[in-house]
């Protein structure tokens, strides 16, 4: 498998390489596209200047600019194909600055000082069928060249519509954790660092992964509870349940958003309610529960609803959420607005209309951050200032069905 | 469409006899059960059996929503057995043919898990 990858990598670059030189130098700055020239017109201006001083063309393979916190990576599972793909995107300059392949349903990670990013991947060898292998792809940011292909052992991973949090680093970014769903549930241990696929830990009936530390991480269970597993040394790993903190009836989403570096879970129910849990400490810590929309609004109908339903800003403890009027059972259908809230207080700040469809959302964890809202039908990320809740640029032709957004917090 | 099959090659075989001499067989038609596990509510019911060398285990779903028995290779099971998925008021049963503890789950719904004690 690994020759077929490469090759095929090679037959990207070779593609590459076709870029000319003045393209390149354009490519390399990623400037950012002023209103009175497109990127393609300043490259075609660049280009002409270029062969009227007689230069010639001299291809190369180029390289992204450095990772900072405007990187945006947005994954298309391509609703269930076989292969799959990550686009690398500047949000300053909204464009493309690289692409990796990936394989059927596989879960991206970005590590928190930008150095790398991952794939969890799967692949079989003939295509969708054959000799099934997952294995852990670690990527340079710049140049997407693989730097370790840790292969996990005995097919262990959980094949389903990417949840971010069912992948996760922990904050040193040295260790992959990855859930197991059967034959029993689990999360798997890879060692970034040293290349190799540890061990798989035995958990109870319980989804999701977020490091609180570099030595533990907390799961949402079955019962409501939430699992606290501790990483011992030699293997001797622990489990505690905390008390259970919402009722059966609080149907929380798939996609909660979980900010590592201070610890806080944003979790979200079909009707609003917001759950926050602050791990920063390693225990669970409960904060008062919230609601994003009014009774009033509830009643006309309003209600979360998408792939990625909310973001959190750690910066500014503000939530964005995806809302709108919808039929019940239509949890999953875009949305329209995304509601800024301050998580402190629950307050509403804002309620930005999208003006598109959309599933996803993310946000830049820089002081003055850049709000993602990706379009799953339309193929595009578009990109808004929160702050004045205005559209500042767009993204498209992302690839066949783009759903997740990840950035990281640098 | 697989489970489908597999519902009709159970129908058309006398699996009892194919299986014959390993640690778990099927048995298909009237049988005198030493242990009924009943699925309700994503349970089975009674999650511990214990049974006798040669005795046979039925399990029942009580429920619309489709559940099985599925035994991961590994202990007195040499290779997985897994059941076809249940719907409600279905049956399924299977005799032991060796002591030993044998762990189960069901396959969509893993944290659904029992065990048969054969002594
Ligand atoms: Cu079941």
């Amino acid at each position: 498998m690994t020759h077929a990858y490469r090759s095929t990598r090679h037959a990207l670059r070779t593609g590459t390489a076709l870029a000319g030189a003045a393209a390149l130098a354009a490519l390399l700055l990623a400037t950012p596209v002023s209103a009175a020239e497109s990127h393609g017109a300043a490259m075609a201006r660049e280009a002409a200047a270029h062969l009227a001083a007689g230069k010639e063309d001299d291809p190369t393979v180029v390289k992204a600019p450095e990772p900072n916190a405007r990187r945006v990576y947005v994954y298309d599972a391509k609703h269930f194909a076989a292969i799959s793909q990550q686009f690398i995107i500047d949000g300053d300059s909204a464009r493309v600055i690289g692409m990796a392949d990936g394989g059927f349903m596989a879960n991206p990670v970005v590590a928190s000082d930008g150095s790398f990013f991952a794939l969890a991947n799967t692949v079989f060898s003939r295509i969708a069928r054959g000799q099934r292998t997952d294995y852990v792809e670690v990527l340079d940011p710049r140049t997407t060249d693989p730097i370790a292909d840790i292969a996990l052992p005995d097919a262990p991973r959980f094949l389903v519509g990417t949840y971010p949090w069912m992948t996760a680093l922990t904050p040193n970014n040295k260790t992959m954790l990855f859930y197991q769903f059967s034959p029993n549930p689990a999360v798997g241990v890879v060692d970034i660092a040293g290349k190799k696929f540890d061990r798989l830990i035995t958990v109870p009936d319980c989804y999701h992964i977020f490091p609180a530390n570099d030595q533990s991480f907390f799961m949402h269970c079955r019962d409501g509870s939430l699992a606290k597993v501790t990483m011992g040394a030699d293997g001797k790993d622990e489990v505690k349940k905390t008390e259970i903190f919402h009722k059966e009836s609080d149907h929380l989403i798939n996609h909660p958003a979980y900010s590592p570096k201070n610890g806080r879970l944003v979790w979200p129910t079909y009707t609003g309610k917001l759950f926050q849990i602050d791990l920063s400490s390693g225990d669970a810590k409960f904060l008062p529960t919230v609601e994003a929309l009014t009774d009033e609004e509830r009643k006309d109908g309003w209600a979360p609803g998408g792939w990625q339903q909310v973001a959190y800003h750690r910066a500014t403890d503000r939530i964005y959420l995806l809302v709108d009027q919808r039929a019940p059972s239509r949890h999953k259908a875009p949305s329209r607005f995304a509601l800024v809230i301050d998580a402190k207080t629950g307050k509403r700040i804002k309620k930005i209309e999208l003006g598109h469809e959309i599933d996803s959302l993310g946000v830049s964890q820089d002081a003055t951050p850049q709000l993602y809202a990706l379009s799953t039908g339309a193929r595009t990320l578009f990109i808004f200032d929160p702050e004045t809740g205005m559209e500042t640029g767009k993204v498209d032709q992302l690839g066949a069905g783009p759903q997740v957004i990840t950035t990281a917090d640098m | 469409m697989r489970s489908i099959l597999f519902a009709a090659v159970l129908a058309a075989l006398p699996l009892a006899a194919a299986h014959a001499g390993e640690a778990v067989e099927v048995v298909t038609g009237a049988t005198a059960s030493a242990a009924d596990v009943k699925i309700a509510k994503m349970k089975f019911q009674t999650p511990e059996v214990k049974i006798k060398v040669g005795e046979t285990v039925t399990w029942t779903n009580t429920e619309p929503l489709p559940h099985n028995v599925h035994f991961k290779a590994g202990g007195p099971v040499e290779k997985d057995v897994e059941g076809p998925m249940l719907r409600a008021n279905q049956t399924y049963s299977l005799k032991f043919n060796a002591p030993g503890t044998y762990n189960y789950i069901c396959t969509p719904h893993p944290f659904m898990t029992g065990k048969v004690i054969v002594e």
